[in-house]
């Protein structure tokens, strides 16, 4: 085990990593932190979070099919859930395109270059080269507030991992082929495919990994009264 | 503290000191949970922290006022599915056995269900709302930054317990918060302060299925 980590030294160092070394990740190490992990909280205790945790020639199968579909289908097959609103404007807008602006610039990707934004977006389905997914996934008769409680699992996740000195990018793009997802993880009827993440060891001197990521001041978003 | 340490101590607290919450606490956990992830950056996360008393009006408001109807969201659907009942069941049966409060004893449950809407005793109380355009994925990235500020919260001492109860009352709410009610949801409360350690309502063993109940693994 590594040293430990205080909770915001853990927050603070999360980030969406891009570009994996090869190492493995231990079988031992994972299931350490989604034991811990199964104390997240969720309304009514519903605890409605399932994954499939994939590596190897079993990862390798699952990626290869879905690269084989974007052929056919590059705008997504098979969808189930809207994975972003139809209309989204002011700060919503400026944020997606603040992000998207400095990481493309971050990886040498010039404004216009739409060949070389498609192949780094393609290398999700490589998983960035993370030797591990963590694939997601829900009843379907869940509603919004146990799409909440899973977000509350998946970060909680995301920060054992960085105690345990390892890292993540979560990826909901794998929801555009999600009916295929479901068929080649064994999901049985009636669930959702909600999402993936990438786990493995961040490559520290990747520029993608690097660049400073946008967030907006907390006094935009939250007030305080009566203190 | 250590996140491990982090996860494993925080709890739903049902029972708090009247121990006042510092600001400048609040400010640090809300400044480092601004890290939490969200699907193309989008940081759909709103929310008002209220304390003293624009809390207290606001609780009086509450208490006086029946549940809206309809409902703000459907937060119980699942409910009727047999194993979320039987995960609902076992742990509010955990819960009224450590209080002493009897299976029939309906007052005794009502009254305790009633402190909802004094957030137990907590000083602070953040309430959660954002765009109603978000569709379910913004709602797992409100989750993710609800579940970081729980965790820096244990951080700095602090407990907490996340309150979907309060979409009883999202419109009031709205309306105390001055928060739109045609452009804004309200997802939920997060009562904040320091737990009374020796009440057994904090105490209870909480029941969670195994890892093996929720996760498989291939290819190892």
């Amino acid at each position: 085990m590594t040293a430990l980590m205080s909770v915001s030294e853990a927050v603070a160092s999360r980030r969406s990593i891009r570009r994996f070394l090869p190492d493995p990740v231990e079988r031992a190490v994972l299931e350490r932190v989604l034991a811990k992990a199964q104390r997240a909280p969720s309304g009514g205790d519903t605890q409605p979070w399932n994954a499939v945790i994939v590596t190897g020639a079993e990862l390798a199968r699952i990626s290869a099919a879905i690269i084989e579909l974007t052929k056919t289908a590059p705008l997504g097959a098979g969808v189930e859930y809207p994975i972003y609103p139809a209309e989204m404007d002011g700060r919503y807008a400026a944020q997606r395109m603040a992000v998207g602006q400095v990481m493309f610039t971050a990886a040498g990707i010039a404004r216009g270059d739409r060949a070389a934004r498609f192949a780094q977006m393609r290398e999700n389905w490589n998983s960035f080269g993370a030797p591990v997914q963590l694939f997601t996934y829900t009843p379907s008769y869940m509603g919004k507030p146990q799409w909440s409680d899973i977000g509350m699992w998946l970060q909680t996740v995301m920060l054992l991992l960085r105690e345990e000195g390892l890292d993540s990018c979560a990826q909901e793009i794998w929801a555009m082929y999600g009916e295929a997802m479901k068929g080649l993880l064994g999901i049985p009827e009636g669930h959702i495919f909600f999402c993936g993440m990438a786990i493995g060891r961040r490559d520290p001197e990747a520029a993608i990994n690097t660049f400073p990521v946008p967030r907006i001041p907390f006094e935009d978003v939250v007030r305080f009264e009566g203190f | 503290m250590n996140v491990a340490e982090a996860v494993m101590t925080r709890r739903s607290i049902r029972a708090f000191k009247d121990t006042p919450v510092p600001l400048e606490t609040l400010r640090r956990v809300m400044d480092t949970a601004r890290w939490s992830p969200s699907g193309c950056n989008f940081q759909p996360w709103e929310a008002t922290i209220l304390t003293g008393a624009p809390l207290r009006a606001l609780q009086d408001k509450m208490l006086v006022t029946p549940p809206q109807d309809p409902r703000e969201y459907s937060w119980d659907d699942p409910e009727v599915i047999p194993q979320c009942l039987a995960r609902l069941h076992g742990v509010g049966a955990a819960m009224y056995t450590a209080m002493g409060i009897g299976r029939d004893d309906s007052a005794a449950r009502d009254n305790f269900m009633r402190s909802n809407f004094e957030s137990f005793g907590a000083p602070a109380l953040l309430l959660c709302y954002f765009d109603r355009r978000m569709g379910p994925p913004q709602w797992s990235d409100v989750g993710m930054w609800l579940q970081t500020i729980m965790l820096l919260l244990r951080g700095e001492g602090l407990d907490s317990c996340p309150q979907e109860a309060l979409s009883l009352h999202a419109k009031l709410i709205k309306d105390h918060l001055g928060v739109s009610d045609e452009t804004h949801i309200f997802f939920c409360g997060i009562a904040i302060g320091y737990r009374d350690a020796d009440n057994p309502v904090n105490n209870f063993e909480r029941e969670r299925v195994s890892v093996d109940g929720n996760v498989r693994f291939d290819g190892f």
